[in-house]
Formats: structure tokens, sequence, C-alpha cells
């Protein structure tokens, strides 16, 4: 295996900690939030995050492909969850300890409940507004109700931790500028 | 889990016999408990346990709101919460009341930032699994009041709950839907029927004599209406007596001459089309499923009151079931062991006599012995295989005692003798020896060490030290090993015989002597002079059975193929 190139492009409206782990081509869209002692693995191909994301303490998100990873707008990964879908879409939730394996894709509006392990043998697609809850990891489809009111709940979340982060952690720029 | 110690309440043994049954009895076990789960009885000047103590509800409160429900409107509510906690019928989780979305503009996005009032119509909504009201048609036109236009309206606001709680003419709608159950008018009109009945019939069963009391000697009030209550003859259901049998035989003539027959609310062949649908719709539902996914699971339904559907897309929400707490009493002196604070936000006790904070705690534990560093180089926990080796007159074990007294005691231990020739003798410092006092400093300073804490004032001399000698010339492993602060450690020794296979397991008489600060029968009990033996008039002793486990033996062999 060759050795990990690091080529970060952070936007200058992200907000990403200092203490992050990022190892290989990653790049982070503008306003999206990275908590200090994440860590974002582009083993072998590319990541790439949308806008308006939080990324959590203790978060890991690795791709082990050697396509892009895209991880599309204002998603949430709560804290200790591991991802490693090659593609997310927008506004979904992965909560705390949460796990969801390299075969799974994600669409929008999906929503990983607190300790669920999604790893299926085979790929598969997280049809929209899939939500997984419980020990057995049971699913069902969420009706969408309430869904404008959670997107501006997420954005405000990100708006203040953009605010507020800064003031206690060294943020981390681009390193071509 | 071995090694381990527990503490004998003496409540399943016959009168009088304070020796507890052989540990090697499986149902010995029933007779001993771990220390935290014990009482300690001032009065009597004795142990409880969770197995003999009376147990009283000292209230009930909601475990989701903490709203402490007047025990009269318990019943009335249903055992469940009339406030606004429901619980997810797909996940059990709580749910919120949520206001509906604004209307959508097209792009999906609201233009302006939403504010936090939402507009109605307001649903329930589950956080954890996004279940909503609206699946199976439960919208509130308000998030205040209880309107009640369609099923049930309550609100968003915690700021709310008090001021709806207090007014008691709110019950939730949706206890009102669970009250028009079909199910839940047949009873009530049921109980409507009887209700004559049986007050006539309480009223002739309390002038007859009361029914003999339970076995214990002790009954309050409350536990002899209980069990009056339970013995009361039932309507129609005559009590069985062999002696009067003819006579109540004509009672239950007479009785059922009075009463009106009762018709119920539907004719029995259609009551199953009302309400879940009954059970030719159930298995015609059964008979239709694709998935299984379809059906509710037990889990889902077993915590409804009354029938519901099969299917998982029409559960409804359920009110919370309420808590309760409990204050627990003495059995024979009927002074309260423990009691908590009424508020349910609470979690204090206004009286908590814990064992533990009048016992001196055991606990028990093996030195880094030859055997269990064996069983630690193989990678084996010793726990998994014993420590305990057959044919070895040595094997070490420590018990290490702390005193929760703000006095020094002594302790004397005394293990049972195994008679039956079970084959392992167990060999424990069996004169007196002290631990220090316990004092609150000691829990921020607990590594230095405290010897010398000796406790000569107490003016009791005691031998302490003449085991260590005998002792010497090999490495000490029986006697005390360690003392500091409240916690004295005494080795002791097992001989196991070399065909002896099972557990060491044994009972050990532990009596400690202490300084009691008033001759007066009060703070550490004077209470039964049997029990308790008066040396001075400011010294008394209590003693205790335990059960020592030291877990299996391990035969020499075994543990060398190990």
């Amino acid at each position: 295996m060759p050795p990990i190139r690091d080529k970060f492009a952070i936007h200058s409206k992200a907000v990403v900690c200092q203490d992050v782990d990022l190892k290989g081509d990653i790049t982070i869209g503008p306003g999206t939030v990275v908590h200090p002692k994440a860590a974002i693995f582009a083993l072998v191909g590319p990541i790439v995050i949308g806008a308006g994301c939080i990324i959590e303490e203790a978060v890991i998100i690795v791709n082990r492909r050697k396509d892009i990873m895209r991880i599309g707008d204002n998603n949430l990964f709560e804290i200790g969850c591991r991802v490693e879908c090659p593609s997310i879409g927008d506004f979904n939730t992965i909560s705390t300890r949460a796990r969801v394996h390299n075969t799974v894709r994600m669409t929008n509006h999906c929503v990983v409940g607190a300790q669920c392990l999604v790893v299926p043998a085979e790929d598969e697609t997280l049809g929209e507004y899939t939500c997984i809850y419980g020990p057995a990891a049971d699913r069902r489809i969420w009706s969408g109700r309430g869904q404008v009111q959670e997107a501006d709940l997420r954005m405000k979340h990100a708006e203040y931790l953009r605010e507020m982060l800064p003031k206690f952690n060294r943020l981390r720029r681009s390193d071509g500028t | 889990m071995w090694p381990n110690i527990q503490y004998y309440c003496p409540c399943l043994s016959s009168a009088n016999a304070l020796t507890p049954p052989p540990p090697i009895l499986a149902s010995s076990s029933a007779s001993f408990h771990s220390l935290h789960n014990l009482y300690f009885c001032e009065e009597c000047d004795a142990v409880r346990c969770n197995r003999c103590v009376s147990v009283e509800v000292s209230g009930y409160y909601c475990p989701n709101c903490l709203f402490e429900v007047p025990s009269a409107s318990v019943r009335a509510e249903k055992n469940r919460c009339a406030r606004n906690c429901f619980s997810c019928p797909i996940c059990r989780a709580t749910l919120s009341v949520v206001a509906s979305d604004p209307p959508d503009d097209g792009t999906g996005r609201p233009i302006t930032p939403l504010n936090n009032v939402g507009e109605g119509p307001y649903l329930l909504y589950c956080n954890y699994c996004r279940w909503d009201s609206t699946e199976v048609g439960i919208t509130f036109e308000k998030p205040t009041g209880l309107a009640g236009t369609r099923w049930l309206v309550h609100f968003v606001s915690n700021a709310y709950i008090r001021v709806v709680a207090i007014d008691l003419s709110s019950t939730a709608q949706l206890q009102k839907y669970e009250d028009s159950a079909p199910e839940s008018l047949e009873f009530e009109r049921l109980k409507e029927h009887f209700e004559p009945f049986l007050r006539t019939s309480s009223l002739s069963s309390s002038t007859h004599l009361l029914p003999p009391t339970s076995h214990h000697l002790h009954t309050s009030s409350a536990t002899a209406a209980a069990s009056a209550a339970l013995s009361r003859d039932i309507p129609g259901i005559s009590k069985y007596n062999p002696l009067s049998r003819s006579r109540s035989g004509r009672d239950r003539t007479a009785n059922k001459d009075e009463m009106a027959e009762y018709k119920s609310r539907v004719e029995v062949g259609l009551f199953g089309q009302l309400g879940s649908g009954g059970d030719d719709a159930d298995v015609e539902l059964l008979r239709c499923t694709e998935t299984v996914g379809e059906i509710a699971k037990l889990e889902q339904r077993w915590g409804n009151s009354w029938i519901t559907s099969l299917r998982m897309s029409e559960l409804r929400p359920l009110r919370i079931p309420l808590h309760s707490k409990v204050s627990k009493r003495c059995p024979a002196c009927r002074h309260i062991l423990i009691k908590p604070e009424q508020k349910a936000q609470s979690v204090r006790y206004k009286i908590k006599l814990a064992a533990a904070n009048y016992l001196p705690a055991l606990s028990v534990g093996f030195p880094q012995t030859q055997a269990a560093k064996r069983a630690l180089g193989k990678g084996v926990e010793p726990r998994n295989v014993g420590v305990m080796l057959a044919g070895i007159t040595n094997n070490t074990f420590r018990v290490a005692l702390t005193n929760p007294l703000y006095d020094p005691i002594q302790v004397r231990l005394s293990p049972q003798r195994v008679t039956d020739g079970r084959g392992f003798q167990v060999s424990l410092p069996l004169t007196p020896f002290s631990i220090g006092a316990f004092a609150e400093a000691w829990e921020y300073d607990d590594d230095e060490d405290m010897f010398g804490v000796e406790d000569d004032e107490l003016g009791l001399e005691v031998g302490r030290g003449s085991r260590d000698k005998d002792a010497r010339g090999r490495t000490k492993n029986v006697g005390v090993l360690e003392r500091r602060a409240n916690v004295t450690v005494v080795g002791g020794e097992v001989n196991v015989h070399r065909s002896y296979r099972g557990q060491v397991k044994f009972n050990m008489l532990v009596s400690y002597t202490y300084r009691s600060d008033d001759p007066l029968p009060s703070e550490d009990g004077a209470g039964t002079p049997s029990r308790a033996v008066v040396k001075t008039p400011e010294v008394k002793t209590f003693s205790f059975y335990t059960v020592v486990d030291l877990g299996p033996v391990l035969s020499k062999d075994d543990s060398e193929s190990r």
C-alpha cells in the first residue's frame, strides 16, 4: 500500500479543531464543525464532507474504498460513532456510539439510533427517512413530520458551535493557506 | 461468584434457632444476603432482610414527570400518569409533544427561522424511533389546556405541567379513550352491579369474628386490614369451610335471590366485534400477513391495560405507569427500617437503618499465593478455576473487616466446625482482635498507615498477637496481618483433604464488642438481653452469622495439567 499523502482542504468558514486526527485527502465544506478528538481517515480514496455537518468528539470516519467518500450537507455525527459509508446524503443523524459499515450507503434524512450496529454483509442503500433504532437495530420509515423543525434545530446547533468552539479551541486551517 | 461473604438473616429459621443451615445445602442460600441488602432494627437489636420486612407504599409518582400522585387518584387514573407522559408504542421511549411543521413552501426549508412556539395541530412524537401520533390519527388542537376536541390535548411547555396537574378535573383525554374501551365499560358496569351487594356483605362480614390473621405475631392495623380483606367472603363464592358448608350454602342461595340478574352491555357473541376485533379478526389478520413486522411484538402489547390490536400500525401511545416509593418496617416491633423522602425528586431517605452502618463489613480475598499465580501464569483467571488445592494444608485466604462505628470494636471470629467430615478444616485467628474506629477523615487519606491505633481505653485487654507468635517459624498466614484506619485484615488457612472435591464454604460466627454511649436502650440498641450480653454497663456484644465461600477445590493433578 502506498503511503498516505495528506492533503487537507478546509473551507475558510469551517470550524475544525486543532486536536483532530486527519489522514489522507480530505475536503471539508463551509460551515462544517469538527470537534476535537474526532478522526477522519481517508485511507485509500479521498473524503469530501459537505456544508453544515457536525462531527462530534471521538467520531471516526473512514474511507477504505478507492472511490471518493461523499458526505452531504447538514449531517450530524454524534459522539463516538463510527462511519465507513461510501456515500451519505443530507440531514442524516448517526447517534452516539452507532456503527455503520462500509456496505451501507445512506440517502437523506436517515437516523441511526444510539449504539445501533448497521453491518449488513451485502451492499445496501438506506432509503430516505429510514430510522434504525433499538438494541436489535429495528427499522422503520419516518413519516417526515417534524423534519422542518429538526432541520432548523440542526442549523441553529451548528451555528452555535461555530460561534462557541473557536473560543475554547485552536482551529486548524487548510494546509494550502 | 466467589470468594465472597454473605450475612445470615434468621427470619427463615424456626424460632430460637439462631444457627444458620449448613451452607452445603442449596436451600441455605435463601437465608444469606449481601450486607448492603440488609437492615438493622435498633429496637430488636437484630438483622432484618428484604424477605422478612413488611413493605408499605409511601407514595406514588410518575417516573417521567416526577409528579407525586395522591393515592386517592391513583385508582381513578388507573395507575398511569394522567399528565403529559406517554410512552412510544413502538420503542417504549417517552414521547414529546411537538408542533406541526409550517406549511412547506416548496423548497423544503423555512424562509425565516422558526420561533419556539410552533403551530397546531400538535402531535406526540418519539425522538428515538420517529414514530408520531398522526400515524394512529391522534392530533391536538392546542398544546395547552384540555379542549379534547379530537383525542387529547396536552402541552409542550413544562411550565404548564403543574398548573394542569393541580386541576384534578383535567384528566388526560387518552384516559377517557381508555375508559371508553368496551372492556373497561363492561368492567365498570360489573362493579356497579356488584357494589350494593358488596356493601351489604362487607357490613355483615364486619360483624363476624375477625378471620385468623397471618402467621406473624405482630401485625399492624394495615396488614390486619389487608388480610381481613383477603379472607373476606366474596359474594357468590363461599369460603371453603367444611364445618359450615351447609350454612354457607344457604347463604349463597339467599344471596342469589337478592341479586338482580346481570346483563352485560353487549351480547357475548357481539363482544368480539367491538374493540380489537376478536379472535376471528386476529386469525384473518394473521392469514393476510406478509411480513413479521406488521404484527406487534409481545413487549409492545403487554404493557397495555386492555386488549389492543395485533397490528403494529394500530398501536396507540400509552400513558406511563406510575411507580411507588415504599418504606419497610421491622416485622417484630413495627419500627420503620427505611423510609424514603416523600418528594419524588429526592433520592434521600428520612430513616435508613442499613446493616452496613452497624455491622463490620467483611470481605474475603486471596493473597497472591502460589496457586493463584500458577493459575494466572496459565492465562486463566483464578476466579474461574479455583484457588483452593486439595491435599494442601495451608491454602491461605484473607478476611478484611471494616468497622463502620465511631468507636473501636473487638471482633472474634469463630468458624463453625464442619462435623460431617467433608474434608477441610479452617483455621482463623480465634482470639479477639481490634478494629480501629471509623472517621470521615480516613476516607480522604486512606493510604496513610494508621498503625498503632489501639483501643486500650475500651478496657478490654485482648490476647492480640498470641496467635502471631504461634505462627512464627513459618511465614505468618494465620492471624492479624494488617491494620490500618478502620480496617483490619486477618489471614486464615484451609486444610483441604486430598480426596475432597466441592466448594469450600463454611459458616462463621462473628461477634463484636462495642461501646454503647449510654447504658439506656437506645443508640446501638440494648434490646433483648439474651442477644446483647452486657459485660460492663458500657460494653455490649453482638453476634451474627456469615457464610464464607472460597470457591471450588482444585485437585493437584487438574492444576498441573492445566
